[in-house]
């Protein structure tokens, strides 16, 4: 066991160095240029070389990255060059990473609360109308886009809407008013639509992996022998078959522990959220690279941690998996 | 899952209950770090609203307005990019970084609300006969934020210090490159700058190379201001957290992406002295519009979409609109290196089948101006009229068959520049003109910002064929218009476009020291401009703006200048 | 819901899988939006009664008439026709993408499950390492970041006619959603192969001195392959959805281009102001989110058909 996790660790920093450096070549190819976007409309071609110069963006490419993976290990992510200029990468991550890390918390939290008692219900009454209505909402999970589901909320939520029938005419809302912008923190109701567009997929998930979960132990050996002996039904599925489907459940959580740093850009976007999605938007359309390249570092640094922590459990769990790199 | 054993249970059982603890911590400590950062308690939140408004009245939103206990607080959106990339006066190039530093920082001159040069620190100043030297004397009882006194040495530092090469301003070439020695110290020939000599404390004495008009002007800009050296050379990189400036307002609080409030300086040096104690910035974005109509923000900026409303004389919000002009003219440029935009008959056919009064009424719904020259209304040396092109496909159609691409067009691709969303509705009905007027194919190509500059501002290079942008000027001179966007050496000069008989004409005019006749050189200029089509002048952007009637005199100027001093709030 | 349809059929193995299908109601529902889908993205241009990008600026967002089915846009445009021209933007990408990806996840999954050792050992890892980039962000970066290589490129070599045409676009799309989604067939498909590669016949063949490459095309993928078709068509509802993110964001087709992305973006915000124009944004939304459910529910569905055993 101890074998299997120091290969799997051994492999971190590899795994990190070809990330960075697919990262670092995407991002400083093209001929978009962080330079020009800082000079704005005001460039002109000495200025340019001038600063290239000053910022070591003439040197060739394995010395810029070199330098950038010196810099790095030292802690040193670089420093913004457009969107906010001299401020240090670190500092602008680690502002923005406590708003994405809550609302996706909130999400999983969410997901686990609806999705669980949904996939339950699925596993125990099988093939019946429920099961057809809770897996239809599970493909719709992860089928609604998210460009489409964002707008339609809003609306929805953010607008007062009359109904007429006849003579009597009923206005509902608005709900929420104002869904958009200016973050107040996790316990504003603003919170709620993101909450609930982030936690779609991990509500379908939720859902898919404890009916499943549901089926597979209501159909083994002790389930029928504790039937046999009488128990009755809720305890067999409450105190038996539900305990052993949450164990999977688990997994999946650590496994998104790892997404927890990866703030959805198009929510966080939309509504006005000052998270890690929005900051690493911005920061790759303003070529501000250094701000990229820390964070897909970032993201994939949680993936592969989170990924090793769920392989070590399965280890645990399956002496098989142990064999396999 | 069979094979389960006592210790696998075990195991599970810890990785659970940390997970739970790990979920509970982090949700703790969130509510912590929002008490903290909100003073209040969760609970003191509204609750939500679920029922029915009267016919009339707007709800009530379920946010909190900032606190304004006792205070005079002005609210304002954010604008453009939200965050400002900078609060260093000599790295500011944009304006939404410049609309916070010049309230913070301050230089020697700057412009009233005429947009006239008047004088700020430097309470008066001579030139020399030859135009080439000012003598600026400084006001005595100038003091930073802190309370120390700024003397004509804090000048000396500041331009130096932008014109370290190691700062990589990105404005200092444009803006102080007029002065002796300013370009030596960026190429690192010069230590100092020799142009700029402290003659004493309050006396600062500045040579340029040539008697340029515009001096004065380049001189209201933020890299032109003062800093505080103790400030700046304390404070390392991110010295602009905590600003030690001169200016009517003071940063008081900043917040990335959130808000960025400014404090009243109550020792202001210049008349009018602020009033206001506090300005509010949200910087989140979202729907402004609705939180101005909520009663959220005192200001909001009209968009395309909510134009008409404001605009219908029986809404209650006119009588809040301020329509204004802008300094900023929306072009197409044509590569004039590229064909098919090489011939000339082929640009004005283009200039023809545009309906450009057309795609102002219904795409833009009467927000903007069909442009009508290159420099917009206001600006001085504007003269109407300039360029005054008819909608006509008939005759357009006719150049295009008379020009040397006739029945040959080569493909063309219209470049725009954007991000985060598809192009803009108005390209894809110019393009549909095109199509439907002289049959031709332009396709669209959208491109980032940053690849788009990069390639325009190198002319002779150039690879797009015609092209949509936005040029805003930077002071209220011709020059900044004309000569930098149609020199032929000028790296702005989009159209690749070269006249010599333009070029002379605009040499003239920078160094013509007589204000009429310069501005009557710059008006032949852009007269024999227009007529080569290098550019369809598209649009002149306004100010559409929403004040609340208790905020007086908040201005909104068609570029960039303090204006926060002359606000006052009568609730 | 398959239990009642005949165990011993007369059927062959394919009828035997569409009955299954017909048979599951949101598989069936799922089918037939596909077929109209891919119906309409062939006969576009019969189909459509205005060409997508014609405009009339005299009259805009008019409500569903005779004239104008659902209606027109902001410009005037024809929306039934852009819908039915954002079919076949969408089917080009499906089609393109999946290729893609199974022209390389396919031989070297296939390969990795059945050599082992370190060919394994390297294609999986590099597997890893595409995994471990932020899906759709790092998808964005690469259309962001190549495109103008490409276009630079393309017309350095002449091709202008592509250029102008927009297939490059669909060219970057295609690149950019090809680049990263084979990694996850080549998993599923060497998982699949390593399960089969032990079984008797395999071994057998072995024995008596069949080609590696023979043993994997005639043996190994011939089994390998219901899971495989059930990974493409749940992948298709991705990369529809995808090219529609690719597109809203402006970094996929351009307009006037039709693809339902550059509909939605177009009408997202557009209902704030004007609450009745709310239809525009419906309209393309729901075709796009149709079309996503039909590829999963399909894909569901066929799940069940190909593995009776599991849902039984």
């Amino acid at each position: 066991m101890a074998a299997f996790i120091a290969r799997r660790l051994l492999w971190l920093p590899i795994l990190l160095f070809f990330v960075s450096l697919i990262t670092f070549v995407l991002g400083v190819y093209g001929p978009g240029d962080p330079v020009a976007v800082m000079l704005g409309l005001n460039a002109n071609p000495v200025t340019i070389e001038r600063l290239r110069h000053e910022y070591g963006f003439d040197q060739p490419l394995h010395i810029q990255y070199f330098n950038y993976v010196k810099n790095a290990l030292q802690g040193n992510f670089g420093y913004s060059l457009v969107k906010y200029r001299d401020q240090p990468v670190g500092v602008l991550i680690a502002e923005r990473l406590p708003v994405t890390i809550q609302l996706n918390l909130l999400a999983i939290l969410l997901g686990v609360v609806i999705g669980v008692p949904l996939g339950l219900l699925a596993g125990v009454k099988r093939d019946s109308w429920l099961d057809l209505i809770v897996r239809g909402i599970v493909i719709a999970g992860i089928s609604i886009p998210i460009i489409v589901l964002n707008p339609v909320l809003t609306f929805i939520f953010s607008r007062a809407h009359e109904f007429t029938f006849g003579n009597l005419s009923i206005t509902i809302g608005p709900v929420l008013p104002m869904v958009q912008g200016y973050w107040e923190g996790i316990f504003s109701p603003k919170i709620i639509l993101p909450a609930f567009v982030e936690s779609m997929g991990v509500i379908a998930v939720m859902t898919r992996q404890m009916r499943a979960g549901m089926i597979d132990e209501l159909g083994k050996d002790y389930v029928r022998t504790a039937r046999a002996k009488g128990l009755r039904e809720r305890m067999v599925i409450v105190r038996h078959a539900m305990r052993n489907a949450l164990i999977p459940i688990a997994t999946i959580l650590g496994l998104m522990l790892g997404g927890l740093v990866a703030g959805s850009f198009l929510v966080e976007n939309w509504f006005g959220i000052p998270g890690i999605g929005a900051l690493a938007y911005e920061a790759l359309f303003a070529r501000d690279y250094y701000i990229t390249m820390a964070m897909v570092l970032l993201i994939a640094v949680a993936y592969v941690i989170s990924n090793t922590l769920v392989d070590v459990t399965y280890g645990f769990l399956d002496p098989r998996i142990r064999r396999a790199p | 899952m069979s094979n389960n054993n006592g210790g696998n249970r075990w195991l599970i059982g810890i990785v659970v209950i940390l997970l739970i603890a790990l979920c509970g911590a982090l949700l703790v400590g969130a509510a912590a770090v929002y008490m903290l950062t909100q003073g209040t308690s969760p609970t003191a939140q509204g609750p939500l609203t679920i029922g029915t408004p009267a016919p009339g009245q707007t709800p009530r939103a379920a946010t909190r307005a900032p606190s304004t206990s006792g205070k005079n607080i002005l609210r304002l959106p954010g604008r453009g990019a939200g965050d400002p990339p900078t609060l260093d006066p000599a790295l500011t190039g944009d304006a939404t970084s410049a609309e916070f530093v010049v309230e913070i920082f301050s230089g020697l001159v700057t412009l009233d609300r005429n947009l006239k040069v008047v004088p700020d620190i430097a309470e008066k100043w001579e030139v020399s006969s030859d135009g080439k030297t000012y003598t600026f004397y400084l006001r005595k009882e100038v003091k930073f934020h802190d309370g120390r006194p700024v003397t004509a040495q804090d000048f000396k530092y500041s331009f130096e210090r932008a014109a370290n090469p190691a700062l990589a301003s990105p404005t200092a070439e444009t803006y102080l490159g007029d002065i002796v020695g300013v370009k030596d110290k960026l190429a690192r020939k010069a230590q100092s700058i020799s142009g700029v000599e402290v003659v004493d404390d309050y006396t600062l004495k500045i040579t340029i190379d040539a008697p340029k008009a515009y001096f004065l002007a380049k001189m209201t800009y933020p890299v032109a201001f003062v800093v505080d050296k103790n400030n700046v050379e304390r404070g390392g990189r991110t010295w602009t957290d905590k600003p030690n400036g001169t200016g009517p307002y003071k940063l008081k609080e900043y917040v990335r992406a959130q808000r960025l409030i400014l404090a009243r300086n109550e020792n202001f040096y210049a008349d009018p002295k602020p009033q206001v104690d506090e300005v509010q910035y949200i910087l989140g974005g979202g729907s402004v519009m609705t939180m101005y109509e909520n009663g959220d923000l005192d200001s909001v900026y009209v968009t395309i979409n909510d134009i008409e409303r404001v605009s219908d004389v029986n809404s209650p919000l006119n009588k809040e609109l301020f329509v204004g002009p802008e300094f900023s003219t929306d072009f197409i440029v044509f590569n004039t290196r590229k064909p098919p935009f090489d011939d000339p008959k082929v640009r004005q056919a283009f200039a023809l089948a545009i309906d450009r009064a057309k795609i102002v009424d219904v795409v833009f719904r009467k927000m903007a101006v069909p442009a009508t020259g290159i420099l917009p209304p206001g600006m001085p040396g504007y003269l109407e009229n300039q360029f005054n092109v008819p909608y006509d496909p008939a005759k357009a159609k006719q150049l295009l068959a008379e020009s040397k691409y006739a029945g040959k067009l080569p493909d063309i691709t219209w470049t725009t520049s954007g991000a985060g969303g598809a192009a803009p509705q108005y390209i894809q009905a110019m393009t549909a003109m095109l199509k439907e007027n002289l049959g031709v194919n332009v396709s669209i190509q959208q491109t980032d910002w940053a690849t788009f500059i990069s390639q325009i501002n190198d002319p002779t290079r150039n690879p797009y064929q015609i092209f949509d942008i936005a040029w805003i000027a930077d002071y209220a001179d011709p020059q900044n218009f004309l000569e930098i966007l149609f020199r032929s050496n000028s790296t702005q000069n989009w159209s690749a476009y070269s006249n010599p008989d333009v070029d002379k004409l605009l040499d003239q005019a920078a160094v013509e020291r007589d204000v009429q006749t310069r501005f009557k050189l710059y008006q032949q200029a852009e007269q024999k401009i227009l007529a080569d089509y290098p550019v369809i002048p598209f649009t002149f952007s306004q100010h559409y703006e929403l004040t609340k009637p208790y905020v007086k005199d908040l201005i909104y100027p068609p570029l960039i200048i303090p204006r926060l001093r002359y606000v006052s709030i009568a609730r | 819901m398959a239990a009642d349809l005949p165990k011993r059929s007369r059927y062959s193995p394919f009828v035997r899988v569409v009955l299954r299908i017909l048979g599951n109601p949101p598989a069936a529902v799922g089918a037939v939006i596909i077929f109209l889908v891919f119906f309409a993205a062939i006969f576009a241009p019969v189909l459509a009664p205005y060409p997508y990008d014609k405009q009339d600026l005299s009259a805009v967002e008019q409500p569903p008439s005779a004239a104008h089915w659902l209606g027109t846009d902001q410009l005037g445009r024809d929306v039934f026709s852009r819908l039915i021209w954002g079919a076949r933007s969408a089917v080009f990408v499906i089609i393109m993408v999946t290729l893609v990806n199974l022209l390389i996840g396919l031989p070297l999954g296939a390969l990795a499950g059945y050599l082992g050792g370190w060919a394994d050992t390297i294609i999986m890892r590099i597997a890893d390492i595409l995994f471990a980039f932020p899906g759709l962000l790092f998808v964005f970066f690469i259309a962001a970041t190549i495109k103008p290589s490409i276009l630079e490129w393309a017309k350095s070599v002449g091709l202008t006619d592509l250029a102008r045409s927009g297939y490059l676009d669909y060219a970057v799309v295609i690149i950019a959603l090809g680049v990263i989604g084979w990694a996850g067939l080549a998993r599923l498909i060497r998982a699949q192969v390593m399960s089969i590669r032990e079984r008797e016949y395999v071994i057998g063949a072995q024995a008596i001195g069949v080609s590696t490459w023979q043993i994997i095309t005639r043996h190994i993928l011939p089994n390998a392959i219901a899971p495989i078709i059930i990974a493409l068509s749940m992948g298709m509802g991705d990369i529809a959805m995808s090219e529609g993110y690719l597109s809203f964001l402006g970094i996929g087709l351009q307009p006037p281009a039709p693809s339902w992305g550059n509909l939605i973006f177009e009408n997202s915000r557009y209902w704030r102001s004007f609450p009745k124009m709310i239809w525009l944004l419906w309209i393309p939304g729901a075709v796009l989110a149709a079309v996503v459910f039909a590829f999963n529910f399909f894909g569901d569905g066929l799940n069940e058909a190909l593995n009776p055993e599991v849902s039984d």
